[in-house]
């Protein structure tokens, strides 16, 4: 069965120089251009959030283009699928910097996957732009000078949830969130947050945290409902969320008195697929909700949205679009692409975005950014989901710990 | 005469990859890491597959384990890489001593199955244990040192890096080689055609399985040990069952019945991936019609496919 | 009490859903020796047509109860006669890899054709909401699901005891060369198995359809937890998928109710226990 033999060596040696001669074919790409790499999920589970986010940078790049490109230079995109897969995001972000010749890269969906490509960032010399993934790590313990993000972290929307939490002037909470990282994390920073709000406020034990992608959600349901609490802080999202609010409906979940607050419930992915079953007068978090900030700079981004993709855009579609401007007031700052350079510019940037006007802290890269939180009202014929009523957008300065408390030294 | 033809390409070869950092794009030096360490990884799994014949479904325990080892040394040991490597490897081992001896009861498919359920059980353990691993985070943010022996070696390099992870592969495939032309090697092949008939000739069939599947885990400690500090993270999906499914792959797209198959198997998956990824999003479409292919008509792989051709000729 | 009664019942509609996916799984691998990989995406399919038919097209929920399973079955002839032929008689771990690569194509295909955002199916108007006959809220549908599943076993019991078909299929599945020689037209039969098996795939996810979000990736999960049913109640064996099925769901029931924080690792340690104790599966025959 297995030898050695001359020949299957001859054959190695063949293919390793046919390979050589194949990566050594040209790369031609025209030097004027820039190069933005864009890294998220694409497959999967998941994959409307890579999805999502194409559109933003697509958009993005397309207005940029037309009224001059960056420096006189046009703007390409390359997307890269990360499959939530941190190997994978590694090597494909090697590939897009060292291959492609990224000067910028934009994305990340998944905590896990922002966690372990950070720390190979510096190596690469290029600015990373995280857009969505809100581990608190990445611009805390294992902060460094290449990697930035503008979307609303961890620690931000658990902040803005315990203000809502102290309002509704419930006492007694608990959770019920997905088994991994930013289930636990999430909770762990709404009882230190709303701890320190309302010191007489009781967490609960009894908390659920059932396995990602569990499909039934009616064991826990049950023994949440069981311990009779006041408030619940649901930290579910996507496929799982939409399975979970449709089984908690199923038994009464919603009818209870309970005030529950959906971390991040008012993505429009949930919301589109849930239309007008997705029960009322929750409270729903978002990192950006397009309907909530009066700009011109938002008006212009959703109805462009709108017009070419013919549904609102979702916080992952405005996190990306948001990124791709800062990096061009970067470029523009620094008069080069020169990743050192951009990279120096984007700490301490301030940049009118749809979402407000949001500043890169310069001690952690953290934007200083909040979410938005709403109740859940009627039903929108026109964008096919319910809106929110009231909505309240949180400020960076209100909700963003200091740079201290993160860990993170620069 | 054969023997120095052997000698001969092997050594021109093993320059060419040395020296792979000073003509290939910079990108073909993590590629090339990649290829060895998973060429390495289903080497180790062939040894269980294709010389013992036993199909296992969670060789990523040993893989994770190895790579977990070595990430957790680095951060809070800071040990010489040479040295965490040893203890990776060790992890290897032990786990695989402790899983195979279950495992090893078992035939076909219910060895597959009960490999996958351990596999699943130490992925659980790893993404659950959240004091020590942090959890589906992984473990992240250590820095490489030096490598001990006296050896002055840049290792943030990753040129350097891929030289030294090159050596490594060679020397660590050159024992599991020796391995499988041993008497040990041998009777595994034999086991792996008849092993009724083994064990009417009075010998231990259950303890040369263990034998190998132990020998097989402390090289796939090697393979992630090597892995970890490669991508600066150890996390959970090192260990996840589809982890565990990327060593069956290569081996069967490079040829299961021959001891480069697996590394084959990888370059060819490692390659295709890279390149197919840059023109379109429909990557598993495009594996999945190629391994539909693969199965379908060159059962031999790509490896044994191509030596079957050329024997045809001559 | 209530709480027990709530988790049996809740149990029982999770193992019942499984029954009907890896009912599918096993008497395919009985008849063809294939462990079929995508079986977990031919569910898939099916919840997708239904989300095609019923909110996209705007059909009620029963004509597609009827029609996508069919469809999903015409497919899999197709697949059977063109692709999965190529493999038999080879060593088992052929099928799996060629089934491997059939998921993948299937996961890509589904996500070109129905993109990758999440969809929903609304169950059927009297099918709706929730109600406390028993003394604590319960859904509906989950009753019609757990009907769907117990005709679908009484058929099936009565398919293979009752009829001339059903015996056929069961003399291929104990030895296919004796019967082709007392003249059984065996590629026929593994061809009406392959069909029957990705049918009731579909079906399962039909029924699922409105129960459960539909989206990429959904068939990957099921698939293992169905290899982990027929696992626990044998290879092969009928009456043991029905008890891998229960077995499983009510790990995921009470599991999930009383000991949360091994929710992750109990279906695996359910399935480990058993390979050691009992490899041939709880219902499973010993086999040389």
């Amino acid at each position: 069965m297995a030898k050695f033999p001359v020949r299957s060596l001859a054959t190695a040696a063949v293919v390793a120089l046919a390979t050589t001669v194949g990566m050594l074919a040209p790369q031609a790409m025209a030097q004027q251009q820039i190069r933005v790499g864009g890294i998220y999920i694409m497959s999967g589970t998941a994959a409307a959030y890579g999805q999502f986010a194409k559109q933003g940078l697509e958009l993005a790049a397309e207005e940029i283009n037309k009224s001059g490109g960056i420096l006189g230079r046009q703007v390409t995109i390359a997307m890269e699928d990360s499959q939530g897969k941190v190997d994978v995001a590694i090597q494909a972000a090697r590939k897009l910097v060292f291959q492609g010749r990224a000067d910028v890269l934009i994305g990340l969906d998944s905590s896990g996957v922002a966690n372990g490509l950070v720390p190979t960032v510096p190596e690469l010399r290029k600015p990373l732009i995280i857009t969505h993934a809100a581990t608190p790590d990445v611009t805390g313990k294992l902060c460094n000078a290449y990697t930035f993000r503008i979307s609303v972290n961890v620690n931000q929307n658990m902040m803005a949830a315990a203000k809502v939490a102290q309002e509704t002037g419930k006492k007694r909470w608990t959770t019920i969130g997905p088994d991994y990282a930013f289930g636990h994390q999430s909770w762990e920073y709404f009882q230190e947050y709303l701890k320190r709000l309302e010191p007489d406020v009781e967490l609960m034990n009894q908390v659920a945290f059932p396995r990602f992608g569990a499909e039934d959600f009616t064991p826990f349901i049950n023994s949440i409902m069981q311990a009779k609490p006041e408030g619940i802080l649901i930290s579910l999202w996507g496929g799982d969320l939409v399975n979970f609010i449709r089984q908690a409906r199923n038994l009464g979940f919603f009818d209870q008195g309970y005030e529950i607050l959906f971390t991040v419930g008012a993505a429009t992915e949930v919301l589109a697929a849930m239309g007008e079953e997705m029960p009322e007068g929750v409270w729903v978090g978002t990192r950006y909700w397009f309907g909530s900030h009066d700009n011109e700079i938002n008006r212009n981004f959703v109805k462009a949205y709108m017009e070419r993709y013919k549904n609102p855009p979702s916080y992952n579609a405005e996190g990306a679009y948001a990124a791709l401007y800062l990096y061009k007031q970067a470029v523009e700052k620094a008069g080069t692409t020169d990743g050192e350079a951009v990279a120096k510019a984007l700490a301490g940037m301030t940049l009118e975005a749809p979402n407000g006007r949001i500043t890169i802290r310069a001690g952690d890269h953290q934007a200083l950014v909040g979410p938005t939180w709403g109740r859940v009202a009627q039903y929108s014929p026109e964008y096919g989901i319910r809106m929110l009523d009231p909505v309240r957008n949180f400020s960076g300065e209100e909700v963003t710990p200091s740079v201290e408390e993160t860990g993170c030294k620069l | 005469m054969r023997n120095a033809i052997i000698a001969l390409i092997l050594l021109a070869l093993f320059a060419a990859l040395f020296w792979l950092p000073s003509y290939a794009p910079y990108f073909y030096i993590f590629v090339a890491t990649e290829i060895l360490l998973m060429g390495l990884f289903a080497a180790s799994f062939n040894l269980i597959f294709g010389y013992t014949g036993m199909l296992s479904f969670g060789h990523a325990a040993f893989f994770g384990i190895g790579g977990y080892t070595a990430a957790l040394l680095l951060l809070h040991f800071q040990l010489p890489l040479f040295w965490v490597l040893l203890l990776s490897m060790l992890a290897g081992m032990l786990l695989a001593a402790v899983i195979g001896f279950f495992c090893v009861r078992l035939d076909e498919v219910y060895f597959a199955m009960l490999t996958l359920a351990f596999g699943m059980m130490t992925y659980a353990v790893v993404h659950q244990w959240r004091s020590l691993t942090n959890g589906s985070d992984g473990v992240a943010g250590f820095a490489l040192r030096e490598f001990g022996l006296g050896l002055d070696l840049q290792l943030a390099d990753p040129a350097v890096y891929y030289q030294m992870v090159l050596v490594i592969v060679v020397l660590a495939s050159l024992a599991l080689y020796l391995i499988t032309r041993s008497p040990f090697g041998l009777l595994l092949r034999a086991i792996s055609e008849n092993a009724e008939r083994v064990a009417f000739c009075g010998i231990n069939v259950r303890r040369y399985r263990l034998l190998s599947f132990i020998i097989a885990g402390t090289f796939a400690g090697l393979a992630g040990g090597l892995f970890a500090p490669f991508n600066r993270v150890a996390n959970p999906d090192m260990v996840h069952w589809t982890e565990s499914a990327q060593p069956v792959l290569m081996t069967i797209l490079g040829g299961a019945g021959y001891f480069l198959g697996p590394y084959f198997g990888a370059a060819v998956f490692v390659l295709l991936e890279t390149w197919i990824t840059t023109y379109t999003e429909q990557w598993m479409l495009f594996l999945g019609v190629i391994l539909a292919i693969m199965v379908i008509f060159f059962r031999r792989g790509i490896l044994g496919t191509i030596l079957d051709w050329l024997l045809r000729r001559q | 009490m209530e709480s027990f009664l709530a988790a049996l019942l809740n149990g029982l509609e999770i193992g019942l859903l499984l029954f009907v996916i890896a009912v599918g799984l096993n008497i395919i691998f009985g008849v063809l020796g294939v462990i079929n990989f995508a079986h977990g995406g031919l569910y898939m399919l099916g919840a997708y047509l239904t989300y095609t038919l019923v909110s996209r097209g705007g059909l009620p929920f029963w004509p597609a109860l009827l029609l996508a399973p069919l469809a999903v079955a015409i497919l899999a002839i197709v697949l059977e006669r063109l692709v999965l032929r190529h493999v038999y008689g080879r060593h088992v771990t052929d099928s799996l890899l060629l089934t491997f690569a059939l998921l993948l194509i299937i996961d890509d295909a589904v996500r070109m054709i129905w993109g990758s955002g999440i969809q929903v199916v609304t169950p059927p108007p009297g099918l709706r909401g929730a109600t406390s006959a028993l003394g604590f809220s319960y859904p509906v549908y989950s009753f019609f699901v757990m009907g769907v599943a117990i005709a679908v076993m009484a058929a099936l019991w009565l398919f293979f005891t009752r009829t001339r078909a059903g015996r056929v299929i069961r003399a291929a599945a104990i030895d296919r060369d004796m019967a082709q020689t007392i003249g059984i037209n065996v590629p026929l039969v593994i061809t009406g198995v392959f069909a029957l098996g990705a049918w009731m795939a579909a079906l399962a996810g039909v029924v699922a359809a409105p129960m459960r979000a539909i989206n990429p990736g959904m068939g990957d999960r099921i698939i293992i937890d169905s290899f982990i049913v027929v696992v626990i109640g044998g290879l092969g064996s009928f009456p043991g998928t029905l008890a891998g099925a229960l077995v499983l769901g009510m790990i995921y029931a009470f599991g999930g109710r009383f000991l949360p924080e091994l929710n992750l690792v109990l279906p695996y340690i359910g399935m480990a226990l058993v390979l050691l104790l009992r490899p041939q599966g709880l219902m499973g025959r010993r086999t040389g």
